[in-house]
């Protein structure tokens, strides 16, 4: 009997684990902070969260097929420092920018596929050389200069003053709001992308034959292959999906601080796959899934929004995201283990 | 068997196993057997698959805590209880699979003293020089040379074979068991095998032999010994006429198991192979069958029966070789084109290639045709892949008859039945089944059988299996394949399991 109610609190804590972690988060910080409980401080939230869950949700394709990809936070970097160059440095108009970036991104998980696919370098050691290049690319891209409007053009010999500038149609993307009315200050744009992506994923992958090729591929690829299933072309399909996620999420993120930041997009790496792991976890199903990464990445958000506003020092934050990490690790193969 | 015997030669030793047995829930893996080692004699030990040679190689190699029986050293009662004992005792096994014996990494020399590096013996610092010396030293000792700066990787087999023996004999080993030591050996490498045997002999090593290739265990063996079904069902202290140990090895067949055979006419021929080839293991495979007919193709493990079925559906890459499928030549690269042609594949490892265990039946039986079962955008209905799930499942006779529960959780013969479940409702063309029944009770056995014949009405069905009884019992024709080719073929009315075992095991050829 003993062991029978110990298990059972060991299935809840892993069902509900991580709701029941981020309501306790929210009551805590409502009870310490004013202003916590609104809705235009959830949006604020969401707002916050919205490049990581894109980005995570990415990352979550590549573990649902088995693999990881860890070139998603260079990628992202990559596309801050692109997509404003593009405009500040070149002049392009903001949509090409927009979709030579994604062009990249798509370029990037091909490379990615060709390594671990053709070459069969295993995924993480692949999406790591693939990190350090498209870091180094991005840092070559401006000389390692930030890109503003009035910046000096790294590329001009007489050292001339770039002339272009981040539009506003493309600032819409990070930093505007629809569906105003009234009191009410609207829905903030990168939200909206944020719950698009999620609704396309979460019904790609749960409600389609692809999605349950995905899945299929990662639970068994032996037997995914020969159920006939193109084994290969879904792995690429997920890497190439992750980085142009990844892309998307630079994106809105250059848009966002309306210039271009190097290294921008490293933080996104740790807190994606911690959010993707985490989502393992949600409502105890056991396999990587999108709400569930998506209430991860809130999570991930919020627990760093409220150890700001809690005035906890930014060089104990690590520390406690690392705890973090290691706990929805810890939690997600325990359940791994348990279930084979 | 005669009891201990006084011992003229100084390192003369006899290892006795008395009355051993070993059960499982449900099974009698051995029952009653008793096996005897003695110094310089080989003693072969042969059986059919799942007779309980590998369960007594367990028993003497200290892998199971319980068993009952005694085994006896020298007339002495030993404890063989743990892997340690039996090491203490001078027991030691060479493999199948001799690679999960040794450090592909390392070099020969480091490998040889792995257990010293285990256990501390070598000191906490290893130095590289002072080992290489060490194992040339005692390599020559032993008067077994082997390059001691070889990195285990870039050995032949039979080479890591000497290794793993030449460990062996550094640590005074005088039982030597040798599981199916040839099964992975070219011609020319068994050969240089069995004159390493004959020096192990000359070094008064007592070794039991396992084999199912009587050509050669009539080339090594000072005795032999046959299981059937974990007892022992003939000892001859030399060795016999072949025929004698062929006809012991064989079960009676179980008619009773099996359909009664309709009279069928054969319809065109569906499926037709060509000169497959595969690497060393498939040489050359040609056959054909008709739509309406059960093709059953025997042979020992390791014969290239897996091989060819695995290259006709794509899951292999043939070095050369055509199949045509109802006249028209293939071009088949993945499963998944088989698949379109009506090829069907269910493979021998179910749990590893069949099915994905942690999903329900449904997704497993719906997953080759779930475009089918799609809407627009691919958006899968659900009621009717439930239905179609429902269907097959219902067809194959699921027990339990949910499909809802996560495969891992049915039992070996349903399991075998969610996967050829899931080709039903395709209208296989050709149905290539790899070991259909291994790990499947008897009841399910029967029902299996039954779907079988039932498939072959309507289409071509390919059956590999190394059960002789099996293939005797379910095939219209039967091929017997050894080292990668077709040895022989019959019809099924002039069949005889003791030809076909001799064809198999290398007596005939």
């Amino acid at each position: 009997m003993k062991t029978g109610v110990r298990e059972q609190m060991a299935n809840f804590l892993l069902k509900y684990g991580v709701i029941t972690a981020l309501l306790i988060l929210v009551v805590l910080f409502s009870l310490t902070t004013e202003a916590f409980f609104t809705v235009d401080n959830l949006f604020d939230i969401l707002r916050a969260v919205s490049i990581l869950t894109i980005v995570a949700i990415g990352v979550t394709f590549s573990v649902v097929v088995n693999g990881i990809d860890v070139s998603v936070g260079a990628v992202t970097g990559l596309a801050v420092i692109l997509s404003t160059a593009l405009m500040v440095i070149w002049q392009f108009p903001w949509y090409w920018a927009v979709v030579i970036c994604l062009l990249a991104g798509a370029v990037i998980g091909l490379l990615n596929s060709f390594l671990i696919l053709k070459l069969r370098i295993p995924d993480l050691l692949a999406t790591l050389g693939t990190l350090y290049l498209v870091q180094g690319l991005q840092m070559w891209i401006t000389k390692g200069d930030a890109v503003y409007k009035g910046m000096t053009n790294p590329w001009s010999p007489t050292r001339e003053i770039a002339k272009g500038f981040v539009p506003k149609s493309f600032l819409m993307l990070g930093q505007g709001y629809v569906l105003r009315f009234g009191n009410f200050r609207g829905v903030p744009v990168p939200v909206l992308v944020m719950l698009i992506v999620a609704l396309v994923a979460w019904f790609l992958l749960e409600y389609t034959r692809f999605g349950r090729a995905f899945y299929a591929v990662g639970g068994n690829a032996e037997a995914a292959r020969l159920a006939g299933i193109p084994v290969k072309r879904y792995r690429t399909m997920a890497y190439v999906i992750s980085a142009l996620l990844a892309t998307l999420g630079g994106l809105v993120l250059a848009s966002r601080i309306g210039s271009g930041a190097v290294k921008a997009g490293d933080p996104y790496l740790l807190d994606a796959v911690a959010s993707t792991y985490f989502g393992f976890a949600v409502l105890g199903v056991r396999r990587p899934n999108v709400w569930g990464t998506v209430l991860g990445a809130i999570f991930v958000g919020v627990m760093l929004n409220g150890l700001t506003m809690l005035n906890v020092p930014w060089y104990i934050q690590d520390v406690v995201k690392g705890l973090v990490l290691i706990s929805a690790l810890g939690v997600s193969f325990a359940i791994r283990k348990e279930s084979r | 068997m005669g009891a201990g015997q006084t011992c003229p030669r100084f390192n003369m030793a006899v290892l006795q196993g008395k009355s051993l047995r070993k059960t499982f829930p449900g099974v009698v893996a051995l029952d009653d057997v008793d096996i005897q080692l003695s110094s310089g004699r080989v003693h072969a030990l042969v059986g059919a698959n799942g007779a309980g040679k590998s369960t007594l190689v367990k028993i003497l190699t200290g892998y199971y805590e319980h068993y009952e029986g005694q085994v006896f050293i020298d007339g002495r009662p030993v404890s063989l209880r743990s892997p340690m004992n039996a090491f203490s005792n001078g027991i030691e096994v060479v493999h199948q699979e001799v690679d999960i014996e040794l450090v592909p990494s390392l070099t020969v020399a480091e490998n040889l003293y792995l257990e010293a590096f285990a256990t501390g013996h070598s000191g906490t610092v290893v130095r590289s020089r002072q080992l290489r010396k060490k194992a040339s030293e005692d390599l020559a000792r032993i008067g077994f040379p082997l390059p001691v700066d070889a990195k285990v990787d870039e050995l032949p087999l039979h080479e890591k074979q000497r290794l793993v023996i030449a460990r062996a004999l550094l640590r005074n080993v005088k039982f030597l068991i040798l599981d199916e030591p040839t099964a992975s050996l070219s011609l020319l490498e068994a050969d240089k095998l069995f004159d390493l045997v004959e020096d192990l002999k000359n070094r008064d090593v007592g070794i039991l032999y396992i084999s199912q290739r009587l050509d050669e265990v009539a080339r090594v063996a000072d005795e032999v010994t046959v299981l059937r079904n974990g007892k022992v069902v003939a000892h001859f202290d030399f060795v016999p006429q072949l025929e004698e140990i062929v006809e012991a090895m064989l079960d009676s067949p179980q008619e009773e198991l099996f359909p009664k055979k309709e009279k069928r006419d054969f319809g065109d021929v569906v499926l037709k192979v060509e000169g497959l080839k595969w690497r060393n293991r498939v040489k050359g495979v040609d056959f054909s069958v008709r739509r309406g007919e059960i093709l059953a193709i025997t042979g020992l493990t390791g014969a290239g029966k897996t091989e060819t079925l695995k290259l006709i559906f794509g899951a292999l890459k043939p070095d050369s070789g055509e199949v045509f499928l109802e006249g028209r030549k293939l071009k088949i690269r993945e499963p998944f084109d088989a698949i379109k042609m009506g090829i069907y594949l269910t493979p021998e490892e179910r749990r590893k290639e069949g099915l994905i265990l942690d999903k329900p039946a449904r997704e497993n039986i719906s997953l080759p045709f779930l475009k089918k079962l799609s809407r627009s955008l691919g958006v899968i209905s659900k009621t009717q892949e439930v239905q179609y799930a429902k269907r097959s499942a219902e067809k194959v006779r699921l027990t339990p008859m949910d499909v809802e529960r996560q495969a891992q959780y049915f039992s070996g013969g349903n399991q075998q039945k969610i996967v050829v479940g899931r080709w039903l409702s395709g209208n296989p063309k050709v149905l290539l089944m790899d070991e259909p029944t291994q790990g499947v009770d008897i009841g399910a056995k029967r029902e299996i059988y039954q779907l079988i014949t039932e498939i072959a009405r309507n289409s071509a069905v390919v059956i590999a299996t190394s059960e002789i009884n099996e293939a005797v019992g379910i095939g219209d024709r039967i091929l017997v394949m050894r080292d990668g080719k077709v040895v022989y073929e019959v019809d099924r009315s002039e069949a005889n399991t003791q030809e076909l075992l001799s064809y198999a095991a290398g007596v005939k050829s």
